[in-house]
């Protein structure tokens, strides 16, 4: 058996501990690579940075613990971006597994930013239906939610003052790891109550929205932990997500040279064999 | 540090290393977490559905409110438990009928003018621009997605990927080269699709083992290392234990 036969037929365990070291060495030393900011996440930065005080900015939680990793680090930083800007923020999840998480993470950012519930944010929970909530949001949002995560009836509440539904929105943001999320907000949401309308997701779904951001329909895309160091950045803020740029990037490496690998030692032992039956013949 | 976060970062910890065992070969400690996850989820879901709509959403606004126009909702509802009755299974057809109709209604317009006619209108861009001053111009920038070299290569890989898969033409001849671009069109956005898929993933493993690193903290009682070198240890028996347990028995 050739070098490259044997290579091909390489444990498998061998690679995952390959990865796990390239990932877990950049966590333990990072060197701080530099984050270029892409136009799709600048695109919602900016967005949020020319509202004005007082502005209403809904976020949508459309995710699980599942999607923990990617899209915990683009919500806390946009809602730290919000509470600095002194927005009204309304925030809801359209995934009812997501639902606890969701409200652990407006209230720790709301208590580091300084906010209080019902006054400078509210946190609406979860309601059943998916997308219908979205349309019941656009007519009549008290009738969606007539009460919030904590109970509290939203029609007393003062940061909801002068919202009737999704058309007093200023700016929405749909942090999706599926369906219900992005697409939905759009369809649903934003095509019909004309509300300006960014994206946050998953990278698995990033490329799948990205005709949605060059056709206008969204104006701006947060894909993934990359995305959400880039948006650390904008803030300022740099947490998690820019912490795992290094490691992200040592295992990129580690995976294009394991693919070129693979395809040299591939074709190396597919040319060996033909050289063979060729002798043969 | 509170007890429950101390207590959670054990838990948290034990299961994502029971988890991961599963890279070494299948195994007691990986289906005890994979159960675990299954069971909370469901568990976790049906007591927040419960709660929202029952209690929220029907039982509070009937009982306290008097919103007595709710109880069609439920009716409706209460129509598609009939399934499990098969003499009466046929009138849970009325409660999908109006779920499928309303659903359509509401989903076909919406998707028609989002997906279709928004996509075309931004497929088929103008080729050429006319800047103010500088009359018809064509932009080369590759970068800008605006650009009408961009807007010429969406064009023709829009096209391509439709002929590729218009089969009632062979494709024979320039049908070949026009279905072969559009193969290459596919295989790059395939290409894109994965390597996305794998920045997420490896996203998800980031996020484990920061948490993982997090909890070597002697704040939290270092589970990472007591557990690690428990399931380390319980590999190594059960793998001894499989080994010593004659064919037949394995």
């Amino acid at each position: 058996m050739t070098f490259a036969e044997r290579m091909l037929r390489i444990d498998r365990r061998i690679i995952f501990l390959v990865i796990g070291f390239c990932t877990l060495i950049p966590l333990l030393y990072p060197v701080g690579l530099p984050i270029k900011i892409s136009q799709e996440v600048r695109g919602v930065y900016d967005h949020i940075e020319s509202l004005p005080e007082g502005s209403v900015f809904l976020l949508s939680l459309d995710f699980d613990p599942a999607s923990k990793p990617e899209l915990h680090p683009q919500s806390i930083s946009l809602l730290r971006h919000a509470f600095r800007k002194n927005l009204r923020v309304i925030a809801l999840t359209l995934w009812v597994s997501g639902t606890g998480m969701a409200d652990q993470v407006i209230t720790q950012v709301a208590r580091e930013m300084g906010k209080e519930s019902g006054k400078d944010y509210v946190f609406l929970g979860w309601s059943p239906g998916g997308t219908a909530v979205i349309i019941n949001m656009g007519q009549d949002l008290y009738g969606a939610f007539p009460a919030d995560y904590n109970g509290k009836p939203t029609k007393a509440l003062p940061v909801l003052q002068g919202v009737a539904s999704l058309r007093d929105v200023n700016y929405a943001v749909s942090l999706g790891a599926g369906n219900p999320g992005v697409e939905a907000w759009y369809v649903f949401g934003k095509d019909k109550y004309k509300f300006e309308l960014g994206g946050g997701c998953t990278g698995v779904m990033a490329p799948g929205l990205y005709p949605l951001l060059r056709s206008g329909q969204i104006n701006g895309l947060i894909g993934g932990l990359r995305g959400a160091a880039e948006y650390e950045s904008l803030i300022g803020q740099k947490g998690k997500a820019v912490a795992g740029m290094d490691a992200q990037s040592a295992t990129h490496l580690a995976i294009i040279v394991l693919v070129i690998m693979c395809n040299l030692f591939y074709f190396s032992s597919r040319n060996r064999t033909r050289q063979q039956g060729q002798s043969e013949a | 540090m509170p007890v429950e976060t101390i207590i959670g970062a054990w838990v948290a910890t034990g299961l994502t290393l029971f988890i991961f065992s599963f890279l070494y070969k299948d195994n007691p400690l990986f289906k005890l977490a994979e159960n675990l996850y299954v069971g909370v989820s469901v568990g976790y879901t049906i007591v927040k559905t419960y709660d929202t709509v029952i209690v929220q959403l029907i039982w509070k606004p009937i009982v306290e409110n008097g919103e007595w126009a709710l109880l069609i909702p439920v009716a409706i509802g209460i129509l598609m438990l009939t399934r499990y009755v098969p003499k009466a299974a046929w009138i849970s057809r009325y409660a999908f009928a109006f779920i499928v109709g309303v659903g359509s209604g509401l989903a076909i317009p919406r998707t028609i003018s989002s997906f279709i006619l928004k996509q075309i209108e931004d497929t088929v861009r103008p080729l050429l621009a006319l800047a103010p001053g500088e009359g018809v111009t064509f932009t080369w920038n590759l970068l800008n997605p605006a650009s009408s070299l961009n807007t010429i290569i969406i064009l023709v890989g829009v096209s391509s990927v439709l002929f590729y898969f218009f089969f009632s033409v062979e494709h024979t001849g320039p049908g070949r080269v026009v279905a072969r671009t559009g193969i290459m069109f596919l295989m790059i956005a395939f290409g894109a699709a994965f390597g996305y898929t794998v920045m997420a993933r490896m996203s998800l493993l980031i996020g484990r083992l920061t948490d993982l690193i997090e909890f070597t903290d002697p704040s939290y009682g270092r589970p990472s290392l007591w557990l690690l070198g428990m399931t380390i240890l319980t590999l190594v028996v059960m793998a001894r234990r499989s080994s010593s347990l004659p064919p037949e028995e394995k």
